[in-house]
């Protein structure tokens, strides 16, 4: 699949990933940290979990425990619960990222391995977005290997297999569910870029109703499995009903937490209302524009949950930026990728200093940690722009001297 | 039912031991019994002089024959005992004064009992059943009461423990209750705060009037920085005014317009405020001991009716409450033993089921 | 204005594209036209406020932010009896000088002491090993358990052996420690202590306290080998610090810079100096500046670099006086802030969220002594006594112009943001040029007299390569001068540098990094491309750094500001000594004695992290430069 320099490089690299996280205590450091976990993807918590279900308690009853009923039904049989194990299988499911990230790519390009493949896996590999919260075991890292490989069956056409794991990555993150629509264009479609030559939808449409059940009773199956692992539902204003109310206010990059402690309470569930819509509006303009390139409508949506979902990582708009690794053709026609680029330098540097300095030093208050995550966010929605442009601005082709691109 | 019980009581009420006494305080004011609130509604050490300016009231209404069962007093913070007090256990209105903590002093809610709801429940009388009779302002349509509220205030309101405040609305809405309640027969409202006047404002019931440390938008000082305690013992406004109400005794006739006179704007460095257009009777026909002292002599008899009608009506509807709750309390207890039983079958089977699932789409995929 | 304004209007009729667009055109031609000029304009005017930093109108330090300080509000209990009690310990702990008595003897003594009083106490010892050599000592302390409290919080009187008066040369801080030993005699007798006391005498300068803190906090440092404490109580709010070196002494110095330039709270400091001027009747001054400002003779380094002729006439202006006085002061913060190293024991303090200072009783023959000190340390104890929770957030960013006035972040940051941004304008303008080509117009054009323009690709990969590069040069040299074998020669160290400075001419002569030089019109060279880059990290690092450590970012701004900015020269000779000079800025601090030794004690004693700024940010920023130079 890769040529043997690639997977040479790509070997070395797991190698020391696994290194890094089972030899040294990089994870004790970082397992804490509030930008590489949330309280939905805390592996602390998820601990806590399942050590409160295998004495006997329901771990929903509190309100620390707020991961997916599915984490408990693996790691309480199969699974063992512990931190060097869990390193494993996280670096493990990077590397499956990986692979997915670079199977879509084929998929997209219809090859069976091209010269950019090692580029590719380097750059999720690479990624200290992805690499720091993978580090501190934060779920979102398997969450994200979940959406990767979903979006890679989907590219491939093997429908079953997409649903199933877009439907288990619905459970373990609601937010997810906007990434639903343009996978299923892509099913009913091809993922091959048609960027430059924009037509009209030209999927099977058909299809559609037999794969939205198909969904939906996957969907149910893994409800009945959660309501079979918590005796009940009380999973459900846990784990989806937290995405929408935001009970745990812990700082996290996102622009979520700060508006709401500050949010005086009668005005609050209206906003958490519009919060939440918010990500719904997207998706019908998203997947009208891009009808005829369902995988970029995948990526520019995956890009609106980076930047404004509930709890988010480091590692959800680290995703984005690995996958603009698939779409090379949008590369001439960004417009200011190193502004880009220092925007998110800025960021990078101003996050972990103002958490420092207010959650550590006790020298700045909440306000200068939620003065980085505005940057991070500028940051964040400069490349989607960006992104979004490039991509539009593609099928208008070379610039013809003295003539300038409009936008309606 | 209410209104029967209450119809009994109000005619009951004016039955003719209520007449003899009208009749024996003709031309007074008419009231039968007094009661003070005294509020400080600050904490932390630095704040020694509001809690030194309410004992300094509760001592002088004390000595003017309002017996302790009939003063509610709130403080919000203990500086006797603060650690940081180098004579412990004291509290000093002046460098080498009384001690106004004395041994004999009771304190109704202290701490964190000293809240906005609080002050508001105990006003209007909207309490638990479970709450003793000493935090209850237990007055009725005969009572004078006097209210004294000390802390940091600004335009309008008055800051409770550093982390909510009352506005002068609650104050307001809370009178106008009583006043609908039967509650009062006459209310002095006194406040010793920054824009004290601000806080009677919004007064809008009879039969009240209230005076301020100082107009709207001017701070009120504070007297004394004692160099041995190392914080500042009293407010200016309240040190000076003890000066008057010092010298009056159970006997005195002096009026509310003398102690009004008596208000120097240079001394308390700012100016105090009066508002009497709700009041009825004019201000120097108001003896001082009208609020100040106890109407200790007279009380009215056949206390079976009158005294209890405030509780009838509230004792009703809380022991509705009480059953919810013991209701509600049940349930929690019931689904934990089914936790613990089938915990790994559950789990086991979950994620069987997860299996299931997985092979059904592995088997669909490898068949596609 | 409305001139201004009508340039940018739309004319009513038209394509409301076309005039957009031209409008949007005529914005960017409008920047872009003027860019030289704008990115001089913000560097002049970042410079020139760097400059006038001393001369801003300042807030005065006389507002105390907290309530529940109540500074100078207690008439002092301590007296001549204390005094005298002073003055037999100081006569005790002469008479140990005089017998040139070990650490442990020293700390046996103090220890006996404190248990005289009646407090707990106990000894430390500690050994700590680093490539520039080991220190040994043992640390006596002592704890005053709040007596009506479950003291919750503490509060640490602290003294180290050896005085600040030349960061450790030797000079011994007797009168320090006496007046500690007296203080725990003193506050024994009030029940008022809300918080825990807790007396420290450290031994060495630094050292000491670096050990007992680490200890205290629970912090383990492999290089150091320290006992555990028996005696250990609550978490830490206020740390007072004496240093009395002298006889007598005339003014209190405030000193309150910590490691890698965190700063205490400024109430504390306030608060410290309205007591020391009401309650203990002693001037206060920032650090050990007299304010001279009546004698211009004595206007400190920056009045003698005048040539003496200029001297009368300037320093007779009061203005000028004010400035030099504002502007050593200022000088000497960006010295402390800059190094990393802080300006004494108190340093070490900040770290775990302990808002410290030192007092320092600047030597004189008088009037003041231990009955001043005295006074003003109990009424500062009593303040801190009084603190309800921990000071406001507020007040961690200012810088002190004079212990009576003082500068909000606000007025002194954007100087450094001012320059940042200019860089970050000059990198993004070479980086958009490099993205574009003239070809020259052709003879048939000629009547239209028409440059064409054309885009060309920039070889980001290989210069992002480049950099990482430095980067990873930067950290093998911080490897090296950690090593004993490179720390404590200077004569190796000038070799390493020496050794870094051809890498530039090893890495031009790499045939891959020439063959990418070739093909202007299709491709921008390395060398534009990398400048560009090189500039806009050297802008993040500054911006960056500004928020965390002022001194060191505006150190590097004035350094790095306009020296990467300025164009390259064309000329071969003066292309070496851009080189020659470059990288005497980037690795000349290699050459200066004394300097890598200090930086690597810094780093392995205390955690000060100017030894792997400077050599893993600062240099490999300057070796890019360097690069740079090569490749034009």
């Amino acid at each position: 699949m890769q040529t043997p320099s690639s997977s040479a490089v790509a070997v070395g690299l797991v190698a020391s990933r696994l290194l890094l996280a089972t030899a040294t205590s990089a994870t004790d450091y970082l397992i804490h940290d509030h930008q590489l976990s949330s309280p939905l993807t805390s592996f602390r918590n998820l601990q806590e979990g399942i050590y409160l279900f295998n004495h006997g308690i329901n771990p929903y009853s509190g309100g620390v425990f707020r991961h997916s009923p599915l984490y408990l039904s693996l790691f309480a049989t199969v699974l063992p619960s512990s931190k060097t194990f869990a390193s494993i299988l996280w670096t493990f499911c990077d590397v499956v990222g990986a692979w997915a990230l670079v199977k879509i790519w084929h998929a997209r390009q219809n090859v069976s391995s091209t010269p950019r493949d090692g580029l590719i896996a380097a750059s999720y590999l690479l990624n200290p977005y992805l690499v720091l919260p993978s580090l501190a075991l934060s779920t979102s890292s398997l969450e994200n290997t979940l959406t990767l490989l979903s979006v890679m069956f989907a590219a491939q056409g093997r429908a079953s297999a997409a649903l199933l794991l877009m439907a288990v990555q619905f459970h373990l993150s609601l937010s997810t569910l906007i990434l639903i629509p343009p996978l299923l264009m892509l099913l009913i479609s091809t993922p091959a870029s048609s960027l430059a030559l924009p037509k009209p939808f030209t999927g099977s449409t058909n299809r559609l109703p037999a794969l939205i059940i198909e969904f939906t009773a996957y969907a149910l199956g893994l409800t009945a499995a959660s309501t079979l692992v918590c005796n009940g539902f009380s999973w459900v204003p846990q784990t989806w009903g937290a995405t929408l109310t935001l009970p745990d206010l812990t700082p996290n990059p996102g622009l979520w937490w700060y508006f709401f402690t500050e949010m005086f309470d009668h005005f609050r569930d209206f906003f958490l209302m519009v919060f939440s819509v918010h990500l719904l509006i997207y998706v019908a303009p998203v997947c009208v524009k891009f009808q005829y390139d369902p995988l970029f409508a995948t990526f520019v949506l995956a890009g609106v949950l980076g930047i404004f979902k509930a709890y988010p990582t480091l590692s959800d708009p680290g995703l984005f930026i690995s996958m603009i690794s698939l779409f090379p053709e949008i590369y001439p026609h960004l417009r200011h990728p190193l502004v880009t680029a220092l925007l998110h330098l800025h960021a990078a540097l101003l996050l972990p200093l103002f958490h420092q300095l207010w959650l550590m030093q006790g020298t700045g208050n909440a306000n200068f940690f939620y003065a980085s995550t505005l940057v991070f966010a500028c940051g964040n929605g400069a490349a989607l722009i960006d992104c979004v442009r490039a991509g539009l601005r593609l099928a208008i082709g070379k610039e013809v001297e003295g003539m300038v691109v409009i936008q309606e | 039912m209410r209104a029967i019980i209450f119809s009994i009581c109000a005619c009951l009420a004016l039955a003719s031991p209520e007449e003899s006494a009208q009749e024996f305080f003709a031309g007074s004011s008419n009231h039968t019994n007094n009661w003070a609130v005294l509020i400080s509604a600050s904490k932390y050490w630095f704040n020694y002089r509001h809690m030194s300016n309410t004992l300094a009231l509760y001592r002088t209404v004390k000595r003017l024959g309002i017996p302790d069962s009939n003063i509610i007093m709130m403080l919000a913070d203990d500086a006797a005992c603060n650690p940081r007090n180098r004579d412990a256990a004291n509290v000093y209105p002046s460098p080498g004064g009384v001690d106004l903590y004395g041994d004999n002093i009771e304190v109704d809610y202290r701490g964190y009992e000293v809240t906005v709801e609080n002050v508001i429940r105990l006003l209007t009388g909207r309490q638990d059943p479970s709450v003793p009779r000493s935090k209850r302002l237990l007055t009725d349509d005969r009572s004078n009461i006097f209210v004294y509220m000390t802390g940091h205030g600004g335009n309008e309101f008055l800051k409770f423990q550093d982390s909510e405040e009352i506005s002068a609305h609650d104050v307001g809405d809370a009178f106008a209750q009583m006043w609908e309640k039967k509650r009062y027969h006459e209310i002095f409202f006194m406040i010793d705060t920054c824009q004290a006047s601000s806080m009677y404002s919004q007064l809008h019931s009879p039969n009240i009037f209230a005076t301020g440390s100082s107009q709207v938008g001017e701070n009120s000082y504070s007297y004394h920085n004692d160099h041995t305690i190392g914080v500042s013992l009293i407010d200016r406004y309240t040190h000076y005014i003890l000066g008057f109400l010092e010298n009056v005794n159970k006997t005195s006739h002096a009026t509310m317009q003398d102690f009004f006179d008596y208000y120097d704007t240079t001394a308390i460095g700012s100016h105090p405020g009066v508002r009497s257009d709700l009041f009825a009777r004019p201000l120097n026909e108001t003896l001082i001991t009208d609020f100040f002292g106890g109407v200790a002599h007279v009380e009215v008899s056949n206390s079976d009716c009158t005294p209890v009608f405030g509780d009838v009506v509230e004792e009703e509807a809380p022991v509705r409450s009480k059953e919810t709750m013991v209701v509600k309390a049940a349930p929690p207890s019931s689904p934990q033993p089914t936790t613990v039983d089938g915990k790994g079958i559950r789990a086991w089977g979950s994620f069987g089921l997860i299996g299931l699932i997985l092979s059904w789409v592995a088997f669909r995929t490898s068949g596609s | 204005m409305d001139r201004l304004l009508a340039k940018f209007r739309a004319p009513k009729t038209g394509n409301p594209h076309l005039v957009r667009i031209q409008r949007r055109d005529k914005i960017i031609a409008l920047v872009t036209a003027r860019l030289r000029l704008i990115v001089a304009l913000l560097f002049i005017a970042g410079y020139a406020w760097m400059l006038i930093l001393p001369t801003i109108p300042t807030e005065t330090t006389d507002k105390i932010d907290e309530n529940a300080l109540l500074p100078a509000q207690i008439n002092t209990q301590w007296n001549w009896d204390e005094v005298h009690a002073a003055d037999r310990y100081l006569d005790q702990l002469e008479h140990l000088r005089d017998t040139n008595a070990s650490s442990a003897e020293r700390a046996l003594y103090l220890q006996t002491e404190f248990l005289k009083l009646g407090l707990d106490a106990s000894t430390q010892s500690y050994t700590f090993s680093t490539v520039v050599g080991d220190s040994t000592g043992v640390n006596a302390y002592a704890l005053l358990a709040a007596p009506r409290t479950p003291g919750a919080e503490a509060i640490i009187i602290s003294a180290s052996w050896q005085s600040r008066t030349g960061e450790g040369d030797g000079t011994l801080n007797l009168r320090g420690v006496a007046t500690v030993l007296s203080m725990a005699s003193f506050v024994r007798r009030y029940s008022h202590w809300a918080k825990d006391l807790v007396f420290v005498v450290s031994d060495g300068y630094l050292d000491g306290m670096q050990a007992w803190l680490s200890a205290y906090h629970g912090v383990s440092q492999p290089n150091l080998l320290a006992d555990n404490l028996d005696i250990a109580t609550s978490v830490v709010w206020v740390a007072l610090n004496v240093d009395y070196p002298g006889h007598s002494f005339s003014h209190l110095g405030i000193f309150h810079e910590g490691l890698n330039g965190r700063l205490p709270n400024q109430d504390l400091l306030r608060s410290f100096r309205r007591i020391s001027r009401q309650t203990g009747g002693s001037p206060v001054i920032l650090y050990d500046h007299i304010d001279n400002r009546d004698n211009h003779k004595s206007l400190g380094m920056l009045g003698s670099m005048l040539p003496s002729w200029l001297q009368t006439p300037i320093l007779s202006i009061p203005q000028v006086r004010k400035y030099i006085y504002h502007a050593s002061n200022v000088l000497q913060h960006a010295n402390y802030q800059a190094r990393g190293i802080g300006s004494g024991t108190h340093a070490l303090f900040h770290k775990y969220r302990i808002d410290a200072f030192t007092m320092y009783a600047l030597p004189a023959t008088g009037p003041h002594g231990f009955h001043t000190l005295g006074k003003v340390l109990e009424s500062t104890l009593r303040t801190a006594n009084n603190m309800l929770e921990r000071l406001h957030a507020s007040l961690f960013f200012y810088m002190l112009t004079s212990s009576d006035f003082s500068l909000k972040i606000g007025m002194f940051l954007p100087s450094v943001i001012c320059v940042s941004v200019a860089m970050m304008f000059h990198g993004l303008g070479i980086w958009t040029s490099a993205g574009w080509t003239q070809i020259a117009a052709t003879a048939t054009e000629l009547e239209k007299s028409k440059i064409v323009v054309a885009r060309r690709i920039r070889p980001t990969l290989p210069v992002l390569a480049i950099m990482a590069m430095t980067h990873a040069v930067g950290a093998v040299l911080f490897y090296l001068v950690n090593t004993s074998a490179i720390a404590t020669s200077s004569f190796r160290q000038v070799l390493v540098g020496l050794v870094i400075a051809t890498l530039p001419m090893v890495l031009s002569a790499n045939p891959k990094v020439a063959s990418a030089q070739q093909d202007e019109d299709t491709q921008a060279t390395v060398a534009v491309t990398l400048k560009a880059l090189n500039i806009c990290l050297a802008s993040t690092v500054i911006s960056i750094l500004s928020v965390l450590n002022f001194s060191l970012a505006a150190s590097l701004a004035v350094l790095l500001g306009v020296t990467l900015c300025i164009p390259i020269p064309s000329g071969s000779s003066a292309k070496w000594v851009a080189y020659v000079a470059y990288s005497a800025l980037g690795l000349g601090w290699l050459a200066i004695p004394g300097e890598v030794e200090r930086m690597v004690w810094g780093w392995q004693m205390l955690g000060v992290w100017t030894c792997p700024i400077v050599c893993m940010i600062y240099t490999p920023l300057v070796l890019q430069a360097v690069i740079v130079c090569k490749l034009t």
